[in-house]
């Protein structure tokens, strides 16, 4: 931190640039149509310097956190973007995750006070800040309706969208949203969705540039540097009072959903002085189901992690990852090649890839680390065609992740029916869903004694039970089916997780992975891991 | 007579009326027993006034009691009834955290533990059918369930008792009978969204045996202060409530979370009263205290809300659109390990208190104001309560040690409430720039002890054009609170497609017809005449398929108007998308008897009158020779310019250079920015 910064300062503007993402998610969710995204907040917003380096992150969804930067970099790779355009895309080989998260990049330039100067500096300039957002829109195309379920290749997996301009000089391309309307089952809510993307980036933009002029260019550029040099030295201390030496583990998803065989997450983690190496060479290689991830989640995961270590409330800038080397190597479950299907990788790999740096980082610091979490989001995805009376006909595509138990702390129970690490998206009301959608929840309840034991117990996780009021498609992406998150210290593994269909006289308990038919009045009931132990009971 | 009181946490604040003059009392409120402050008030007050002249005698209380009973979990020892198979509802919320990045967060133990959650086989379904009908036998034993827990109050909340109560209103009914306190959702919320529902309801029954105790208080302690004439018909005891209008001490006892910002409420009332008397109907209320800040934006009249949340539980009735951010004089700055300055969200309190106060360690924003000068001579409460400056410079050398780009103290403590501004700032724009309102069309009303040592500074940073000081900064709750009309509430969520001719619509009329002559009723038992009680009527409307509805007036322009109020909120708006209305609303309004503003002529005699004191005062890294104003002595038509600080017995406030300050006829400052000059760099 060089002599010139001003605290007083550095405190306004980490403020002023976090308010800006905030304001933005605030404007997506109140305008959005998709109860994943207005219900359950399945989204983020971020802002960035013009190195492509964030400054600053709403509190949303963890799992975008590390992996946004990677959809500007690869929006102004594939781009022109002008002053008032904004890219579009999905492709987790291009800068995405996986392809129902769409996201936009907005740039912003300096705004001009007339038209006369704008036209003149027109040619010369260069965006100062990108704005991004992303959302989880419910389906995007593919087999499956929910475009969640399992699958060999990206290429059932949905739409595939590489960075393509939505605005265009303040226009939206109607091209680009037809071509998308037309691949994905509920076109109508896409659109409006998708508007709503598109007037946060607007509200971002606007307050930025109302930055720009209060301000100036030079100042917010030196405090935006100042925010990622913050950061980092917040970082660097944390990585300080590790002890240095270097801490393995590893844990296993329980398979790709094709073959049986467990997937292996390898980590190590070098810690010498205020800098951090962590390696997941040995990790298994790419599988041929839909648990593949690509780096930026290796990343997101990393950065989810450390940043959880620092106790005080800083902003989750790109200086935070600064200190700290990820080595993924190409090719293996965490950072695989196209055309792999990746729609497990952000939601269900990303959660086993902090639960092996969890395990690691115990041996170095066993008081500040908590026993696995549940280690899933039990995605589950219905679609179908409205059929009751009284409801306007018409496809539906309905996509929700299913809280479980959190890992007991050293000193603390686990909370029980809680999102835990990469995802933190709320419920959809029962009250919502069955207006929304042709189901029936039959039960919504915290898991007894699901928790593991220990000195500290782990939380319990939720058994949620839905039927079918008409014929319909579910799929269903978890994990933690077979073995249950780990205790620590001596504290004993929550219970695994379990899936039933029950179809009248057909019980049938349903692999962590798949997708199935459902007859009217059929139920499904899952019921989601509770968390380990922490100590010896 | 009629007397306003609001309990705080320091003062006990009484206004009323004498010879048609606004006085005040202060006392020091009780927190252990808030009544017993009360009492001492009311016997001082009734000594002010002849006996036979204090019958009859209403007292409106703003009150904390709700708010603290949640705060510190005192509240009564709640049963919550649910459909079976939703018991858990309550705790598990929506399953998301509240602190994303926190491996030892949680979030709040529920107010109802597992074992008093008892569930009962009953369904209605999404359209407001029955599924399962509950058997007689089974309610049986529900109650005799119930009983067991020997609860003080029973909250039952069924999925879907919005679209049909039957369910509800039948065990409601036999609880009732069997002499239990009820909380059922369908009378206090019935809306969609069954957990902020049950939250809401299960607050209510929670809060219900600590509210009625202490409004049975209440009442006993205004009968015995019109002794000789004793009569329960004489005294009337009415309480604030968080939408901005008083109820019957009967009608709160029953639904007491209708008060949970009881006191704010008042603030928000004292500073929209204000304003208007002056002429300003575009205001944003700043009303900074030692620990918290209550700000409020208003267009004529404040807005509400009802996406409230208090101790991180929802409460989804309808409060005043109030932001508090946990910054006030006793926050406490600190260097973080990565060099940046801290400010609150701890608060030194009453206890220990800032440096100044002689047993605190740490700096606070008061401390920060008094080695800046902007304290005036040295003393709050005019002079009763000494501050100790040479200990306050002595502890800031040292606390400024570790920020190496700090030259001197006095750099540290303005830098302590530059930032202290930008907290207040940011709260400013979550309700106004956020929502779409320019805060250059606005007027900042600061009072609570600190708003005027902050108000320049905010508006400088947020171009608002002009501060209004009220006249008695310390007691504006209190007065907002003598000022309110009766005000009730009535919500329903009916859920259907909007069409511009909808308003004729049948099920549409129903539900007004409905509330209104529940609302009616209800109105009238407050006292009122059916002409004295004017009625509102609003729709909740959203595009179909959004999740975030907008409240409107019920006019036949209702359709346009919402397209026009989702462009301006969101950037946007499609009037070809069909629109959904969410919840029909009834509002009643009674309006009680308003104090006559007195005027005062303007005084053509100079300001320099008012001046106490020369002494020297920090501005933005100089100090500057400083004219000291005493309030009291400031007339109507005095003006003055910048900088120049103006005490007051429970206030104080900075005029900042180049800000000119006028006192208008109502007594109050007018601060605005002298014309050429440029923002704050």
């Amino acid at each position: 931190m060089t002599q010139r910064i001003d605290p007083v300062r550095l405190e306004i503007f980490k403020n002023l640039f976090h308010s800006v993402a905030e304001e933005m998610g605030a404007g997506l969710r109140r305008s959005a149509f998709s109860p994943n995204i207005r219900e359950r907040r399945d989204y983020s917003c971020a802002v960035f310097d013009a190195h492509r380096n964030v400054l600053a992150m709403g509190d949303h969804m963890p799992v975008h956190l590390g992996s946004m930067p990677a959809s500007v970099a690869a929006a102004t790779a594939a781009l022109q973007l002008e002053p008032r355009d904004a890219a579009l895309l999905n492709d987790p080989y291009a800068g995405g995750t996986h392809l129902p998260d769409l996201t936009m990049v907005m740039p912003v330039f300096e705004p001009h006070a007339n038209a006369a100067t704008r036209r003149a500096a027109k040619t010369s300039r260069r965006p100062l800040f990108y704005l991004a957002n992303r959302a989880h829109h419910a389906d995007v195309g593919g087999a499956q309706a929910g475009s969640m379920g399992l699958s060999r290749e990206i290429f059932q997996e949905g739409l595939r969208i590489p960075p393509v301009k939505i605005l265009e000089r303040g226009k939206v391309n109607r091209d680009v949203v037809n071509m998308l309307a037309a691949n994905v089952r509920t076109p109508i809510e896409r659109e409006g969705d998708l508007t709503a993307q598109i007037a946060a980036c607007r509200i971002g933009e606007r307050r930025l540039q109302a930055m720009l002029t209060k301000y100036g260019r030079k100042e917010l550029n030196i405090y935006a540097q100042a925010l990622l040099n913050y950061s980092e030295a917040m970082m660097r201390a944390v990585v300080r009072e590790l002890p240095n030496g270097t801490y393995r583990a590893e844990d296993f998803l329980d398979d790709d959903g094709i073959s049986e065989s467990p997937l292996r997450i390898a980590v190590k983690i070098r810690v010498k002085g205020d800098r951090a190496t962590v390696d997941f060479t040995g990790s298994s290689p790419e599988c041929e189901g839909s648990v593949n991830a690509v780096r930026a989640i290796a990343e997101s995961a990393v950065f989810y992690v450390f940043r959880c270590l620092v106790d005080e409330q800083i902003p989750a800038t790109s200086g935070l990852m600064r200190p700290i080397e990820v080595i993924a190597p190409q090719g293996t479950i965490i950072n695989a090649l196209p055309p792999r299907a990746v729609a497990g990788g952000n939601v269900e790999t990303s959660q086993r890839i902090v639960d092996a740096l969890l395990k690691a980082l115990a041996k170095a610091a066993p008081h500040k680390i908590p026993a696995a979490s549940q280690g899933t989001m039990n995605n589950l995805t219905f679609g179908g065609m409205e059929s009751r009376p009284g409801h306007p006909p018409g496809p539906f595509a309905y996509y929700e992740t299913i809280a479980g138990g959190m890992g007991a702390r050293p000193g603390f129970n686990g909370v029980s029916g809680i999102h835990t690490h990469m995802t933190n998206s709320l419920n959809t009301p029962v009250e919502v869903l069955e207006h929304a959608l042709p189901l029936r929840v039959k039960m919504y309840a915290i898991r007894r004694n699901s928790g593991g034991e220990g000195k500290y117990r782990g939380g319990d996780g939720i058994i949620r039970e839905f039927e079918a009021l008409t014929e319909m498609q579910a799929a269903l992406l978890s994990d933690r089916r077979k073995k249950g998150p780990y205790g620590l210290a001596g504290g004993k593994d929550g219970k695994p997780g379990k899936a039933e269909l029950n179809a009248g006289k057909h019980k049938q308990i349903l692999a962590s992975k798949g997708a199935w038919h459902l007859k009217k009045g059929a139920t499904l009931r899952i019921e989601t891991p509770g968390g380990g132990g922490w100590g010896t009971p | 007579l009629r007397i306003a009181i609001d309990t705080g946490g320091t003062f006990t604040d009484c206004v009323f009326l004498r010879h048609g003059q606004i006085e005040i009392l202060k006392v020091p409120s009780t927190p252990q027993n808030p009544s017993q402050a009360i009492a001492i008030a009311l016997q001082e007050i009734a000594g002010r006034f002849a006996p036979s002249s204090i019958a009859p005698l209403d007292l409106i209380c703003g009150t904390t009691v709700g708010t603290n009973a949640l705060l510190q979990r005192r509240g009564g020892r709640v049963v919550l009834v649910t459909t079976a198979g939703f018991e858990d509802v309550l705790e598990i919320g929506r399953q998301a955290r509240p602190k994303l990045y926190d491996f030892f967060g949680g979030r709040p133990e529920p107010l109802v533990p597992r074992e008093r959650r008892l569930g009962l086989r009953e369904r209605v379904g999404a359209d407001g059918e029955v599924i399962t009908k509950p058997s007689s036998r089974a309610i049986q034993a529900l109650i005799r369930r119930v009983r067991r827990q020997r609860p003080d109050a029973v909250a039952i909340c069924f999925l879907f008792s919005f679209a049909n109560s039957a369910h509800e209103k039948s065990v409601a009914k036999v609880l009732r009978k069997a002499g239990l306190r009820v909380s059922a959702s369908h009378e206090v919320l019935p809306e969609i969204r069954e957990f902020e529902r049950t939250s809401t309801t299960v607050v209510n029954a929670y809060l219900l045996p600590i509210m009625s105790n202490y409004l049975t208080a209440i009442e006993a302690i205004a009968c015995r202060a019109i002794r000789g004439s004793a009569t329960r018909t004489k005294t009337r005891v009415q309480v604030m409530q968080s939408n901005g209008g008083i109820i019957s001490a009967s009608a709160a006892a029953k639904e007491p979370v209708r008060t949970i910002l009881s006191g704010p409420a008042g603030g928000v009332l004292g500073a929209e009263y204000i304003a208007d008397l002056a002429g300003y109907d575009k205001i944003i209320s700043f009303d900074m205290g030692g620990t918290s800040t209550d700000v409020a934006l208003l267009e004529g009249a404040a807005r509400t809300t009802d996406e409230s949340q208090v101790d991180n539980l929802p409460v989804s009735i309808p409060m005043l659109d109030i932001h508090t951010v946990g910054a006030g004089g006793g926050s406490i700055a600190r260097i973080d390990r990565g060099g940046a300055l801290r400010v609150g969200p701890e608060s030194a309190g009453a206890d220990p208190g800032p440096i100044a106060y002689g047993k605190g360690e740490q700096p606070t924003v008061t401390d920060a104001h008094l080695l800046l000068g902007r304290l005036g001579r040295a003393a709050l409460l005019g002079g009763e309560f000494p501050l100790d400056l040479e200990r306050t410079r002595r502890y800031f050398e040292s606390a400024r040690k570790s920020a190496p780009a700090i030259r001197n103290i006095e750099q540290f403590a303005q830098g302590i409430l530059d930032v202290v501004e930008s907290t207040m700032e940011r709260a400013i724009r979550l309700i106004s720039i956020e929502r779409g309102h320019d805060p250059r069309d606005y007027t900042l009303v600061a009072f609570g002890g600190a708003g005027g040592l902050h108000a320049c500074g905010l508006a400088a940073a947020l171009e608002i054009p002009r501060v209004l000081i009220p006249k008695i900064p310390g007691g504006l709750s209190a007065l907002g609170i003598l000022r309110a009309d009766v005000v009730k509430d009535y919500s329903q969520t009916i859920l259907q497609r909007a069409s511009p001719s909808n308003l004729s619509d049948r099920k549409l009329q129903a539900a007004f017809h409905r509330l209104e002559s529940q609302g009616l009723q209800e109105t009238r038992a407050e006292g009122f005449a059916r002409s004295q009680i004017r009625i509102q009527r609003t729709l909740d409307l959203r595009y179909a398929g959004q999740g975030h509805s907008l409240k409107l007036a019920a006019t036949k322009n209702f359709a346009a108007a919402f397209h026009r109020e989702h462009e301006r909120r969101y950037g946007y708006s499609d009037p070809s998308r069909e629109m959904e209305i969410v919840n029909v609303g009834v509002r009643l309004i009674g309006a009680t008897p308003k104090p006559k503003p007195s005027r005062r002529s303007a005084t053509k005699r100079s300001a320099t009158l008012a001046i106490e004191a020369f002494e020297p005062v920090h501005f933005h890294g100089s100090s500057i020779k400083t004219r000291i104003y005493a309030r009291a002595r400031l007339q109507a038509g005095h003006r003055f310019d910048g900088p120049a600080i103006v005490t007051d017995y429970s206030a104080t406030t900075a005029v900042l250079p180049n800000w000119r300050a006028t006192v208008d006829s109502q007594a109050n400052l007018i601060l605005s920015p002298m014309p050429r000059t440029g923002r704050k760099p």
